[in-house]
């Protein structure tokens, strides 16, 4: 077993990350590399030196599960009592399924939400799924090819995990970046609509509590703040400056709760 | 906010009410000379001939009268002779009696009537002490002059036909309110004759308290509904941002105009009224500097209000600033206040916790640098060879060094006498007895200042010279002397590596409690000073964050160069509780986990934990209820003081480019709110610089 992992950040007070007062851990390193990444950071698993004009900046901590774990016991009692929890995300969780499984293991019976791609083998999702009370699941392009094309990776994974979540009993949500032009566009959004009103409709007749709603999340011209001091270029290969279509009653007429999240 | 309000507002704050003004000051020095009045005498006649020269201002649309039209305070004396009388002795800051509380509760509930009446029984039974006899005379000529005033305001009302306003100026401030309306005219006028008088830093008190009684009875009798009521608080609060720029402070905004909401009363029953919500919501809607609010909770105040308060702390403004009940009372209690009084406490100009009407408290008398005295305690531990524990020991002894010079240099103080301050105080005139002899509470206070940097210096020191043994002791005094020149290396390890506060890491938390520890003992070993009061240690810093960093004309508290957590020359500490600057932190929990391990028992002078949150962070009732929680959070934990700030970056970069698009920008600078545009450079800088940091990462 896994007994460390690396992570870029741990965020307290993440208020956009899951009900209550809670702690984020980024993990550090993504299989995909999507165009629209705003954490650059998170996506090498190996520890890097930001530069900036404030200075340079090791990102990067390596935690054995039991020290990552005893910093959030440290305050444990603090999130329960404000309803709130641990949220992994990063990064993507998966890529370290077993260390974070360890860490969750290890918490005081904390709500613990995974903020995930859904990129990851099943058996990973399913050893993090098992140990979650809620799932922020990422859904960026419905299409295999554009997906492939804009962020480096086959959504076949990620679609029978959603499977594989749909058909537990821990609650989840869809959050969908809209990248103008890319994941913004009617077809591919009435797409998530149509998938998320029959997993809705599935959820409502096993009578798990299921698919709660759908989260969009609108493009943040900040996306390509980091890369200089990654010391890489952002180079996306979309217009960012093209309006935005946010397109909530296509969800509306599917039945679908559909929210619009402020970044 | 109706109209008639948006237009009151708008019309203060582009300062139209400014032409009222009178071009120059008066002048009373010859009548004292030509007089030989006493000091005493003085300050009487200066109050009668300033509500004399006042002239009336009633603008049609008003329901709360007064506009300040003297532009300054005359002198009492001659210059030269001013020095004199202060020639062996030590001023406060400007002079006057300031950041201070009347008793508003019982001057409102007695009227000036009935505080005269006060003052005559007090004048027979004492006729046989000339002193008191003075003192008592000068009182009632203060009365009297603040009564003219009134009169000519009734007067004036009249003609303009404003037969309502005449009543109310009629009737208050001389006798007891019979309104909300009439309460609220009575401190707006009763307060503005203490600026007039030349005091400053004029605390308006529990105002949900002493003004709830009188709203509660219009509501009851139906004379106002909720709105009419709002409207009243709305304009009241306006009118006190009308002579706000005509009082002194180091910087705009400084003013100490503040209330206290909330808490317990006396009897330890909750004291949450409709009036504590109501200027949460008039506050926040108003959008205005003055009053700044304060707000009493304690670990099971309802989220309810803390969201009420949150919605305000949105706004930007710097305010409510919270103070936490359970920590603050017992803390008071033991160093000597009754706990009724202790109860009873409001917040100061800033952060400290004086009792209304019964404390002639001299809460900042100075700052201790802990910066000062770790690196005084290293530099002499470590060329000695003392040994870590050493080190600690040459600190605390130089943090008593310090402390005893503020307190000696304090023992020579001389305060002005305060005849009308004296009226407004709970028994000044029944012991007959004036403010500047002081009153039941007469401490002095001294903060501690700049306490994350100076932690973070010893959890250095301990860990990379003595734990690790990773950097020799020859090598971080070389580095200290040369301010890191050439050292890049080891200045980035001490910064960046070492514990830090702020991270709930014990290895540098413990130094922090210990460091207050320490001025607690030093102040508790001071004992009685001549005033017959005590030291009160705070965990305040002000202005101390960046004086004892770079010096200041005056003052008295040492300035220290490069220091061993890693900061070079220059620049400022870290402001009253918060990580030291350009720490990075995990976030606003493990900051209040690191400052929940002071023992604040010991510390009663005030100071808060300053945090800044995104204004992003507020854009939903959701996001608003979480940071109700981090509120209670704070209190929960057993912290002291919480100042919670809401910024924008883009916004305050915006404001240094082009001012003119944000005259209406306010932040908290340290204990207080002003427009960012006002402040010096370096003010601004030091803004911008913390909320850089709360933003990346």
């Amino acid at each position: 077993m896994m007994t460390s992992g690396i992570a870029f950040d741990i965020r307290e007070f993440a208020i956009h990350d899951g009900p209550g007062i809670r702690t984020t851990v980024f993990l550090k390193g993504c299989p995909l590399s999507c165009q629209w990444c705003h954490n650059p950071e998170g996506q090498s698993p190996e520890p890097q030196v930001l530069h900036s004009p404030a200075g340079s900046r090791r990102v990067g901590s390596v935690f054995t599960a039991e020290e990552l774990a005893s910093i959030l016991n440290r305050q444990a009692a603090i999130l329960k009592d404000n309803e709130g929890g641990v949220t992994f995300s990063g990064g993507e969780p998966l890529s370290q399924a077993s260390f974070v499984a360890r860490v969750i293991d290890l918490l005081q019976g904390l709500h613990i939400v995974l903020d995930t791609s859904g990129y990851g083998s099943e058996q990973d999702f399913r050893l993090l799924l098992s140990r979650s009370d809620l799932v922020y699941f990422d859904l960026k392009l419905m299409d295999g090819q554009a997906h492939r094309r804009y962020t480096g990776g086959d959504n076949a994974l990620i679609l029978q995990n959603l499977h594989t979540l749909a058909a537990s009993s821990v609650p989840w949500v869809i959050r969908v970046p809209l990248v103008p032009g890319v994941t913004d566009t009617d077809e591919n959004l009435a797409e998530i609509a149509r998938t998320a009103a029959a997993y809705l409709a599935a959820g409502n007749s096993a009578g798990t509590p299921g698919l709660l709603r759908v989260e969009l999340l609108p493009y943040n011209r900040a996306a390509g703040a980091k890369y200089p001091a990654a010391g890489r270029t952002f180079q996306p290969a979309y217009d960012e400056t093209r309006p935005l279509n946010i397109p909530t009653e296509i969800f509306e007429r599917a039945s679908v709760p559909v929210r619009v999240e402020p970044h | 906010m109706d109209e008639r309000l948006q237009t009151l507002r708008e019309r203060v704050r582009s300062g139209e009410h400014k032409r009222f003004r009178q071009a120059a000051g008066i002048d009373i020095l010859a009548e004292c000379e030509g007089e030989h009045l006493s000091w005493m005498k003085r300050a009487a006649r200066l109050t009668r001939r300033q509500c004399e020269a006042e002239r009336v201002v009633i603008e049609p649309d008003e329901q709360i009268a007064f506009t300040r039209t003297l532009p300054c305070i005359p002198s009492l004396y001659p210059a030269k002779q001013w020095a004199e009388l202060f020639a062996n002795h030590t001023m406060h800051e400007a002079g006057p009696i300031n950041n201070i509380c009347a008793g508003w509760g019982q001057v409102l509930a007695q009227g000036l009537l009935g505080r005269k009446r006060a003052a005559r029984t007090s004048r027979q039974r004492l006729i046989e002490d000339p002193q008191a006899v003075e003192f008592l005379d000068s009182a009632l000529e203060a009365i009297d002059a603040v009564l003219g005033l009134a009169a000519r305001y009734a007067a004036q009302a009249r003609e303009q036909g404003r037969g309502d306003l005449a009543a109310v100026f009629e009737h208050v401030p001389a006798n007891p309110p019979r309104s909300f309306q009439e309460a609220l005219q009575s401190l707006r006028l009763l307060s503005a004759v203490l600026w007039l008088s030349g005091h400053y830093h004029v605390g308006l008190g529990r105002f949900d308290q002493t003004m709830w009684g009188y709203l509660q009875q219009d509501l009851e009798t139906g004379r106002l509904d909720k709105p009419a009521a709002e409207a009243l608080l709305a304009e009241f609060f306006i009118a006190l941002n009308k002579d706000s720029d005509l009082y002194p402070g180091v910087q705009q905004g400084d003013n100490g105009q503040t209330i206290t909401l909330g808490g317990v009363r006396r009897d330890g029953s909750c004291a949450v009224n409709e009036l504590t919500r109501m200027v949460l919501r008039v506050s926040r809607d108003l959008g205005m500097i003055d009053p700044k609010i304060n707000l009493r909770i304690s670990a099971d105040t309802d989220l309810d209000l803390l969201c009420l308060a949150a919605e305000l702390t949105q706004k930007g403004f710097g305010f409510p600033q919270y103070s936490n009940d359970d920590v603050v009372i017992p803390a008071l209690v033991a160093h000597g206040y009754d706990l009724e009084d202790a109860r009873d406490y409001v917040v100061a100009a800033c952060w400290e916790f004086i009792i209304p009407g019964k404390g002639m408290e001299v809460v900042n008398t100075g700052a201790v640098s802990f910066p000062a005295a770790v690196d005084r305690g290293i530099r002499e531990g470590l060329s000695q060879g003392a040994g870590f524990e050493g080190i600690l020991r040459f600190v605390d002894e130089d943090i008593r060094r310090q402390v005893n010079r503020i307190a000696g240099a304090y023992e020579r103080l001389l305060l002005p006498p305060a005849p009308y301050y004296s009226v407004l105080m709970d028994d000044c005139l029944e012991l007959g007895r004036d403010l500047s002899q002081g009153a039941k509470y007469s401490n002095f206070g001294i903060h501690g200042a700049g306490p994350a940097n100076a932690a973070d210096a010893l959890a250095a020191v301990q860990w990379f010279l003595f734990q690790e043994g990773s950097v020799r002791p020859e090598e971080l005094l070389s580095a200290l002397d040369t301010d890191y020149q050439g050292c890049d290396a080891l200045r980035s390890k001490l910064a960046e590596e070492g514990p830090k506060v702020g991270n709930n890491d014990p290895r540098a938390d413990a130094f922090l409690a210990r460091l207050f520890d320490s001025l607690a003992s030093a102040c508790e070993g001071y004992g009685r000073t001549r005033r017959g009061g005590i030291l009160r240690p705070g965990t305040g810093s002000a202005m101390y964050y960046i004086w004892l960093a770079q010096g200041h004309a005056g003052m008295r508290e040492p300035v220290v160069g490069a220091t061993a957590e890693g900061r070079k020359k220059g620049q400022p500490f870290a402001a009253n509780l918060a990580p030291s600057q350009g720490v990075r932190v995990r976030g606003p929990v493990s900051v209040l986990q690191s400052f929940a391990g002071i023992d604040y028992r010991r510390i009663c002078n005030g100071g808060p934990v300053t945090m800044e949150l995104s204004d992003t962070v507020f854009r939903s009732p959701e996001a608003i209820r979480k940071v109700a929680m981090l509120v209670r959070t704070f209190a929960r934990l057993g912290c002291q003081q919480l100042q919670l700030n809401s910024l924008n970056l883009e916004t305050l970069l915006d404001a240094r480019i082009h001012p003119e698009r944000h005259k209406n920008l306010i932040v908290r600078v340290w204990g207080w709110s002003g427009y960012f545009c006002e402040l010096a450079p370096e003010y601004q800088e030091q803004i911008i610089g913390r909320h850089m940091f709360a933003q990346t990462g």
